[in-house]
């Protein structure tokens, strides 16, 4: 199934999305007006992007700490988004849950989460209930490379091939857990290589192309809708900005050529120029789409910067239902 | 034996931060045993996130500070392994929440493995973590849990409340043949405190009388002991003596020393940061009323965080962790209460 | 100097077409296997060194860990076919002959195109694998370690390859790229995850290597007019709406129907040419889009890499008493090499 034009604007505006949100967030924390820490996605936007626009409204994603960009992708509203990273009422959690538990329900996104791993079980129990209820959706676990050395990780994946569930385990691979690089926490490159041990199909894919990762996303959502059971996806992608806050170079763990090497690839521009080549846009178009994104970024950020904190009273709401 | 009967260095004047004080406990009773060795995430290369293992890897190399996969339960059952076969491991869990994910290599394996061995096993094991609120961390890593610990027999639980507790405590715990949960508090690390530069214990299990007074006695722990030091000084303004017993062990608990306190005082609260039902406090409130009821001139007070998971914001995660001005006006009403029927 | 070369593609075997059929996965540790009984038994043959890529999942690094005489050679590091490319030539450069290639056709091709003249060993670890052979790490290893030696000579035991070359001109852009075993013209925009996974997206095949056993795209000319490595020239193949379907496996564990219109036998150096739209397929991966404007000719010519005959060379190894300790080393009888 070739992508409609419409589509491919669509991913190229999601995408943008993403890195604008993160980079205007990453301004605002420097200013010290956003408290905590913030994990950003910049870099791996075409991940999220290509992964989500593989799915419905209707199906579920669990996420990570570096939850900004699945939400984004996942139709998460701008606003509420800057408001709960700033701790204020009118955010996705009326301030409580902040960048690490941004979540949307109304659309299937369960929530990033602070425990690394701890995302996939959660995916695992979506997808059995929509198999449970004999419903057509799928659920997407996001995770990251280094989260596959936990134990919550390894229970989820042999669960779900197990119980033969309809979920798609997304890895974004990036190369480093914090500040130890993958390569030396575990001796094998590849994610994939794990899902041939819980018996389940695993592919690689390049993780700075949105479209080939859409590609390997609708592949495996159509595996998993059609009841043939989960399946692994792994994107090779790279994240621009330390583990969290944003520097970029400098950084004692990772050389600066890998960095600038990595971002050569970026996946915005590289597809931007794709688009033009193949007469998708022409650049004033793109470019309509950036200052029209920054306009609704200014706006989220006006509104997060305007709203109130949540009143004491707020503190025991919502600890039970 | 109480507090007062354990001689103890003078500090001097050499004054260095919390966190300093961690690091120099680790390097010495490295230096000392070759068989002491650190393990955990970010711990080597990276001298831990919280930086409680900076130069540890510098000075010993990597066979002796060990960067290991995210792995919570597989870094403990390293540390029990190592342990219970001779070595004598610190191993490291990031942030205390993180506990919970390695909850049964802790509670099943580690604190019960000497008792359902038949007393046969060693367990030489440290395990340190850092906790607390106060970093708008949010609910998943800011926790204070050492209740959940308090009550696993088999395991020892250390929360020091400054920097020269830390290093002696931290030097008894790398020597103590049981299982250990050594936790720091996160909003402490950056204070200075005096400590001496040579090695020293403080023996676990023994609270301290960290400021001595008449009035009320207030019982705590990790940094709520060093802000209940804050809010005896602002009430001994208003006139109230306040003797603050800062328990340092929690497991074993001290109890001697706080119940010697209350029959003098005959008034005390207790406080902590971790949420107040099912805290520790009420543990130790338990015990003050089954041994001192008869000295008891006021219920005994409480002062912890409401029951709520710790909330992102810092309009509300400032008003959930219990600050100076919360104790002392915890401290206020169990001073103001009558003495009703005398 | 006697040495042998090694390659390993890192990513061959994971690409998409797993979650499409199933085909098989190929591990790291098989990778990591296969290269460490190459690199044990090309010693034992009589390489004096082995030369191996890095790479960036250190299968390499892991595979020779510990064995005297084999020695890592850096390279760019991208995690891209560049990798590839540039291996094959600094191997080459070093005077590595053969060079064993551990991938599908897709890594072989990009060993050709950084080594056009390599001798190369090709050990399949890929998804389509009609280029390289089916062989145990051992055997194949033997074999470099007999030719890299001077045991067995190599004009006895090689032979040159075919190679399909591609001129593209769009718009002001010309292109020359080649291929091994099959060149596509896909109806597709864009080049995604690059396998080309829908029978009713290809236009047109020309094939170099195609027998009814193959997989992918060569497969289309292998079930209508195969054509074997040793045969001058190539196939074409034109598909559209026509009555005649063929059961193709596109993908290995996939059969579909492909509607035949023509089939063309091509002489050495006869061209075809086709137009864009579209997106050209080299060796079973969507590589280069096609403009509407863009004219694309079409060759097959016998002037790719080097070969080597495992096969033979181990045959030869016998015929001279190569294996017998000592060696004795009997008259070398005339070799060729067809298939
Ligand atoms: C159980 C647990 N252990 C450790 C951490 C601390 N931590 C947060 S993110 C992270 C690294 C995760 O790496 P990866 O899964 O590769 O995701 P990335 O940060 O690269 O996106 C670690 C160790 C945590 N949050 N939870
Ligand atoms: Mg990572």
């Amino acid at each position: 199934m070739e992508l409609t034009d419409e589509q491919l604007l669509a991913m190229h505006r999601s995408m943008i999305r993403i890195r604008l949100f993160e980079e205007t967030a990453g301004k605002v924390m420097e200013t010290g007006k956003m408290p905590g820490f913030l994990h950003l996605y910049v870099g791996q936007e075409a991940v999220a992007v290509g992964v989500c626009e593989a799915l419905r409204v209707d199906d579920y994603i669990t996420s990570t700490h570096r939850g900004h960009g699945h939400l984004v992708a996942k139709g998460g509203d701008l606003r509420r988004m800057m408001a709960e990273l700033m701790g204020k009422a009118t955010g996705y959690c009326g301030g409580k849950g902040g960048s690490m538990h941004i979540n949307d329900l109304s659309l299937g996104m369960l929530g990033a989460n602070g425990i690394v791993g701890a995302g996939a079980p959660i995916a695992v129990g979506a997808g059995f209930r929509n198999k449970y209820l004999g419903t057509d959706q799928v659920s997407v676990a996001f995770f990251g490379d280094a989260s596959t050395n936990i134990g919550a990780f390894h229970e989820a994946a042999n669960m779900a091939c197990a119980l033969h569930l309809p979920v798609v385990f997304v890895c974004e691979h990036n190369m480093y857990g914090e500040y130890t690089p993958t390569n030396k926490a575990m001796v094998i490159a590849d994610i994939v290589d794990r899902a041939a041990g819980y018996g389940m199909p695993g592919v690689i894919v390049d993780g700075m192309d949105v479209v080939a990762v859409h590609e390997a996303a609708t592949e495996a959502v159509a595996r998993a809708r059609r009841g043939e059971g989960p399946s692994l996806v792994e994107c090779k992608t790279y994240r621009y900005f330390n583990h969290h806050g944003i520097q970029n170079l400098g950084l004692k763990y990772r050389p600066d050529d890998e960095v600038l090497a990595w971002k050569e690839r970026d996946p915005i521009f590289t597809f931007e120029a794709k688009l033009i080549d193949t007469g998708v846009a022409s650049r004033e178009l793109l470019d309509a789409t950036w200052a029209e994104i920054h306009a609704a970024i200014d706006e989220a950020l006006q509104f997060a910067d305007d709203s109130p904190f949540p009143a004491e009273d707020q503190m025991l709401a919502g600890v039970y239902s | 034996m109480s507090a007062a009967d354990v001689p103890l260095p003078d500090p001097g004047e050499r004054e260095i931060t919390y966190v300093a004080a961690f690091i120099e406990a680790v390097k010495l009773e490295m230096a000392a045993d070759p068989d002491v060795f650190i393990a955990g995430e970010d711990v080597g290369a990276h001298g831990g996130v919280f930086h409680t293992f900076d130069g540890v890897q510098t000075q010993f190399g990597e066979r002796r500070a060990v960067d290991t996969p995210i792995s919570e339960q597989a870094i403990i059952g390293l540390g029990i392994g190592a342990a219970v076969t001779g070595l004598r491991p610190i191993v490291d869990l990031m942030f205390m929440d993180f506990v919970l994910v390695a909850a049964d290599q802790i509670a099943n394996q580690a604190a019960k493995l000497k008792y359902m061995f038949g007393g046969q096993a060693k367990l030489p094991l440290t395990i340190t973590t850092v906790g607390g609120a106060g970093l708008s961390a949010a609910a998943q890593h800011s926790q204070s849990l050492e209740a959940l610990f308090c009550h696993i027999p088999g395991i020892k639980v250390v929360f020091p409340s400054n920097p020269y507790d830390v290093k002696g405590l931290m030097a008894a715990s790398v020597r103590e043949d049981n299982p250990v949960l050594f936790v720091l508090h996160k909003r402490m690390l950056g204070q200075r405190g005096a400590v001496p530069v040579e090695r020293y214990e403080i023996p676990l299990g023994q609270a301290r009388i960290s400021r001595p007074g008449s009035d009320v006695t207030l019982v705590s722990w990790g940094k709520t002991a060093a802000d209940s030091l804050v809010a005896a000084e602002q009430l001994a303004g208003e006139g109230i003596d306040v003797e603050v017993v800062d328990l340092r062990t929690l497991s074993p608990l001290d109890i001697g020393t706080v119940v010697e306190s209350v029959r003098r005082t005959n008034r005390v609260v207790v406080a902590h940061e971790a949420v107040r039902f099912g805290g520790f406090g009420a543990e130790v409130a338990a015990q003050i009323q089954e041994e001192a009821f008869d000295y008891l001139d006021a219920p005994v007070g409480r002062v912890a965080a409401p029951f709520s998971p710790v909330p992102f914001t810092p309009a509300l995660e400032t008003r959930y962790v219990p600050d100076p001005a919360r104790i002392a006006a915890g401290v206020r009403a169990a001073v103001a209460r009558p003495l009703l029927g005398r | 100097m006697a040495a042998v070369g090694v390659i390993v593609n890192p990513w061959a075997g994971k690409d998409l077409r797993r979650l499409h059929a199933p085909t098989g996965h190929t591990p790291d540790a098989a990778k990591v296997g296969i290269l460490r009984r190459v690199v044990i038994a090309a010693l034992d043959a009589g390489a004096s060194a082995v030369l191996v890529a890095d790479d960036v999942s250190r299968i390499a690094a892991r595979a020779v860990h510990g064995i005297d005489g084999a020695a890592l050679v850096e390279g760019p590091g991208t995690g891209s076919a560049l990798d590839t490319r540039r291996a094959a030539t600094s191997l080459h450069d070093a005077g590595c002959r053969p060079i064993v290639v551990l991938g599908g056709d897709g890594t072989c091709r990009d060993a050709a195109m950084g080594a056009p003249d390599a001798l190369l060993l090709a050990v399949s670890t890929g998804t389509n694998n009609v280029f390289p052979r089916f062989v145990d790490g051992t055997s194949a290893g033997t074999a470099a370690g007999l030719v890299a030696g001077g045991l067995v000579p190599w004009e006895a035991v090689s032979a040159r390859a075919k190679q399909i070359h591609v001129e593209v001109v769009d718009g002001h852009a010309s292109h020359h790229d080649i291929a091994l075993v099959d060149v596509g013209l896909i109806d597709a925009a864009r080049t995604g995850a690059r396998a080309v996974l829908r029978a009713s997206s290809v236009r047109a095949v020309v094939a170099a290597m195609a027998t009814p056993a193959s997989t992918g795209l060569s497969a289309v000319a292998g079930r209508v007019a195969p054509v074997r490595r040793g045969d001058d020239g190539g196939v074409l193949v034109t598909l559209d709406g026509s009555d005649r379907l063929v059961r193709v496996p596109l993908v290995p564990g996939t059969v579909d129907d492909l509607a035949v219109a023509d089939v063309v036998r091509l002489a050495d150096g006869q061209a075809v040419v086709w137009t864009g739209p579209g997106v050209l397929a080299y060796d079973g991966e969507r590589d280069r889009v096609l403009s509407r404007t863009a004219t694309v000719t079409v060759s097959v010519r016998r002037d790719g890499p080097w070969v080597l005959d495992v096969e033979r060379t181990l045959a030869c190894a016998v015929r001279r008493r190569l294996f017998d300790r000592p060696a004795a080393v009997a008259p070398l009888a005339k070799e060729g090499i067809d298939d």
